[in-house]
């Protein structure tokens, strides 16, 4: 469990397991239905959007271009190796791709899901060997390699695809995010239900997506997750992307100094609570934290409305990451929201005691993991909002 | 041209300048009134360390008119390497603490002509070359700062004030008593700073007269067991007067340990030096203990000075050239030091409504923190600690280097306390201004939502002050030979008097 719990550095109250699981039942919204509320998360998601955006394509670009590159030194440039590129990305004038792969090791080191067990299948290994047999041929170098560590090239191809996982994944999320402003500019979407709906809605239209990924070595076209695998956007990758980077997250990186022996970190990993709903947003901002890295990149491109409603409160601009960091976590509240409204084993209006049942149990299971999270930030006067 | 009584009448007539100026008057502009006066009068200042020649011994700049003749009273001052550096450090704190004072909501006007009054008195203290006059102007700031604390301190300042006054009206008689007494068994009216020796006086009223200024001018600096009043003082008075107090009143008190206690006795001087390095000793390690066991930020500043104030009584016992040298190095440094400290510790205060150590966490928080106020928080705690390259660490190297072979054990001793000194200020900043940033409320977290504060962002005036203290204790710490080139000279004399007339060396 996290040495400072929610409950010693929260600003407001905190639900209970009940009534968050009553809320999820009665499809009411977990965060509270303010206009505050609606501008922060509309347009937190409209510039997580934009960024996410970018991480995709780099995602995408990394797997596969970059692919079994053991130096990839340029990996951030997306191919571009202009002077102005180099020089801009050298004076940090970019966004911090460093984000997208910190969430991307969360999903390799947790690894669950439909996607984990397809890398531990023997489909994947024999997969694997025929790539870097291909590769091989063409380098030596890297047949070498291969030789002397055998585990490593496998191990480089199974990063490969959950980048290339999480590049598609987000490739969605960025336009539903983008489109959930354009709809909120065009009065679609008013209220945080309108929000949470949008989004669910957004979910369940991809949830069957496909996700594949091949790369072209020499001139031949090689699987790495084929489409006979199986694959699909909500189950095998969304779930486990939420689980790694909402839910249990890492707990290296923030203010605090876990020591594992010491037994503050739990030693079953799937009861680590580091995620984006259980972070303090208020670290203390030390070069390379992860959430400091996105709220960066999301200040870049803050849409002017919000920036203003930043600047009119306390500290003004002075601790705008702080409160980015607050409002997406409201807006992060949001999207999981909309995916356990969207995977409910039966509709919320059944009449079926069966149903209900299961419906119950569903929300109970979501509900006694939000519980501990910083749900203080739900409330309608949250933490950094007002002031 | 008389260049000392400027900086005695510059801020008198700031202050009845102030008194009659056009009413009715913003706070501001009475503030800015202040300001003006305090700068020109450490330009004058400074013009004085220009005109002042370092290369020279005693006195200098001499002015001399007969007041009230009969009775010894002559308004004579002088300046040397010894008082110089202190009138330059009243210029420069004064004018900080006017700087520092804002949203001044009761009596500005007396406020501000109090605080230039003070000034005045002080300067008339440090440059005084007679007793009388001396004594004349250590009593001037004793109202007004008594006012200061009583009018414009906290919710318990009747109590602090209260104190302050009894300790210091008994300083003040026992070293008029001193005087008198002096006069009395000399059978001379005169009042002059010059040494009494065994001829003209027998050891034991020399030893009598010596320990009444021993403890008038203990309870001032103030060296333990007659240093109650401080921490009460310091926690109920406002910031500049914190300011005030710690960085330029203290040091009437080591001044006139080393004018006077040193300058007029050397043979009974040297009796009881032994006695008076324990003394220095026991001081420095109980301030230095005193202050870890303190939770609000203030006292335990406060208790910081009652240990450091302790060096300078031992390097007065050693009585070498080094350890005087030291001894106005650390009157300097501690004067930059504690102001510095108790600036940033207003600022705290200010800002987060309390000072308590066990209340207050992660200050240093770049986002909604105070940083730049813990960042010199940090560089004052090292200063104090005597971190080398910082004013503190030249201090007391002399002082140590000066009095170890005179005191072996009570420098050893005192050396101890310095270490402290790092142990209690590491506390201090560990629990305030490191770890995740709240204010740790006394009763339920949960039910007071009190954790995640609001703090707001601290304006850039309201820590210039503080960085341009910083620089200087800094500054010092760097280039020690300009204050050395000052005062060595008046040290050196001091001490080879001490030697040759007490038996010294």
């Amino acid at each position: 469990m996290p040495v400072i719990p929610a409950r010693l550095t929260h600003s407001g109250g905190l639900p209970s397991a009940e009534m968050l699981q009553e809320r999820l039942l009665r499809g009411e919204t977990l965060l509270a239905d303010t206009a505050d509320h609606t501008i922060q998360v509309v347009d937190v998601l409209e510039s997580y959007g934009i960024v996410l955006d970018a991480y995709s394509r780099n995602l995408i670009y990394q797997a596969e271009q970059q692919f079994l590159n053991p130096f990839p030194v340029f990996r951030f440039l997306d191919g571009d190796l202009s002077p102005a590129r180099l020089w801009r990305h050298l004076i940090h004038d970019r966004i911090n791709f460093e984000y997208a792969e910190y969430c991307q090791k969360a999903m390799l080191w947790h690894g669950t899901g439909g996607l984990d067990a397809y890398l531990d299948s023997p489909d994947f290994r024999s997969k694997c060997q025929s790539i870097i047999a291909s590769k091989s041929r063409r380098d030596p170098l890297l047949a070498g390699l291969h030789r002397i560590f055998p585990d490593f090239l496998p191990e480089l191809i199974r990063s490969a695809a959950t980048t290339h996982a999480l590049g598609q994944f987000w490739r969605v999320m960025s336009d539903l995010f983008l489109n959930l402003a354009q709809a909120e500019h065009d009065g679609r979407v008013v209220t945080i239900h309108d929000v949470v709906a949008f989004i669910r809605d957004g979910l369940v239209a991809a949830a069957a997506n496909p996700i594949t990924y091949s790369v072209v070595i020499g001139r031949e076209r090689l699987w790495v997750l084929p489409p006979e695998a199986g694959l699909t956007f909500l189950v095998d990758v969304a779930v486990p992307y939420v689980e790694a980077v909402f839910l249990r997250g890492t707990p290296f990186l923030g203010t605090v100094s876990f020591n594992a022996q010491a037994g503050q970190i739990s030693a079953d990993q799937s009861r680590f609570t580091y995620g984006a709903l259980y972070a303090d947003p208020l670290p203390t901002m030390g070069a390379g934290v992860p959430p400091s890295l996105l709220m960066q990149d999301m200040f870049r491109h803050l849409p002017e409305r919000l920036h203003v409603l930043y600047r009119q409160r306390i500290r003004g601009e002075g601790d705008v990451r702080v409160k980015i960091c607050c409002s997406f976590q409201k807006a992060m509240f949001c999207v999981t929201n909309a995916a356990i409204n969207g995977t409910f084993p039966h509709p919320l209006d059944s009449r079926e005691p069966a149903e209900q049942a299961a419906n119950r149990a569903y929300a109970a299971a979501w509900a006694a993991r939000l519980a501990v999270a910083r749900t203080d930030c739900l409330d309608a006067e949250p933490f950094g909002s007002k002031v | 041209m008389p260049m000392l009584s400027p900086l005695l009448l510059i801020p008198l007539v700031g202050a009845l300048a102030l008194a009659l100026w056009p009413r009715p008057t913003p706070p501001g502009q009475l503030r800015l009134v202040a300001i003006a006066t305090l700068i020109l009068q450490l330009a004058w200042s400074l013009l004085l360390l220009w005109r002042f020649d370092a290369s020279a011994p005693g006195l200098q700049l001499v002015e001399s008119i007969p007041w009230v003749a009969p009775i010894g009273l002559v308004y004579r001052l002088g300046v040397d390497g010894l008082s110089l550096p202190l009138v330059l450090i009243n210029g420069a704190l004064t004018l900080v603490s006017a700087i520092c004072t804002r949203d001044i909501s009761q009596r500005p006007r007396l406020y501000f002509a109090l605080l230039l009054v003070i000034s005045s008195a002080v300067n008339g203290a440090f440059l005084a070359d007679n007793l009388l006059l001396f004594f004349l102007f250590y009593e001037l700031e004793l109202i007004p700062l008594w006012l200061l604390i009583s009018v414009w301190g906290g919710a318990q300042r009747a109590y602090a004030a209260t104190k302050f006054l009894i300790f210091t009206a008994v300083s003040g008689m026992l070293i008029l008593g001193a005087f008198l007494g002096l006069s009395l068994l000399t059978g001379s009216v005169d009042f002059s700073v010059h040494p009494v020796l065994e001829g003209q006086l027998a050891m034991g009223s020399q030893l009598l007269l010596l320990g009444a200024l021993l403890v008038g001018f203990g309870i001032k600096i103030p060296l333990v067991p007659f240093h109650t009043w401080l921490p009460d003082a310091h926690t109920q008075a406002s910031t500049p007067v914190s300011v005030l107090l710690a960085g330029v009143l203290l040091k009437l008190g080591t001044y006139g340990l080393l004018r006077f206690c040193l300058g007029l006795f050397p043979q009974a001087w040297t009796l009881v030096a032994p006695w008076l390095a324990i003394w220095a000793a026991v001081s420095v390690l109980y301030g230095s203990l005193a202050a870890i066991a303190q939770r609000d930020m203030k006292r335990m500043v406060a208790y910081s000075s009652v240990g450091h104030m302790g060096y300078i009584l031992l390097a007065a016992a050693a009585a070498t050239p080094v350890s005087l040298l030291g001894a106005v190095f650390q009157m300097v440094s501690h004067g930059l030091i504690s102001a510095l400290l108790f600036l940033l510790v207003g600022i705290v205060y200010r800002h987060t409504g309390t000072r308590d150590l066990e209340v207050l966490r992660g200050l240093l928080n770049p986002e909604r923190g105070l940083p730049l106020t813990g960042s010199l928080m940090i560089v004052g705690v090292m200063a104090s600690a005597g971190l080398p390259g910082m004013a503190g660490f030249i201090s007391e190297f002399l002082v140590f280097r000066g009095s170890l072979a005179a005191f072996p054990l009570a420098t050893l001793l005192s050396m101890v306390g310095s270490g402290l000194t790092a142990v209690y200020f590491l506390l201090l900043v560990n629990r305030a201004f490191f770890g995740r940033l709240a204010i740790l409320p006394a009763s339920d977290p949960v039910l007071d939502s009190r954790l995640d504060i609001r703090l707001t962002v601290v304006k850039p005036r309201e820590t210039l002050p503080a960085i341009a203290l910083a620089a200087g204790v800094v500054g010092l710490g760097l280039l020690p030979s300009a204050l050395g080139r000052l005062s060595e000279g008046a040290s050196t004399v001091l001490a080879n008097a001490t030697a040759a007339l007490g038996g010294l060396g």
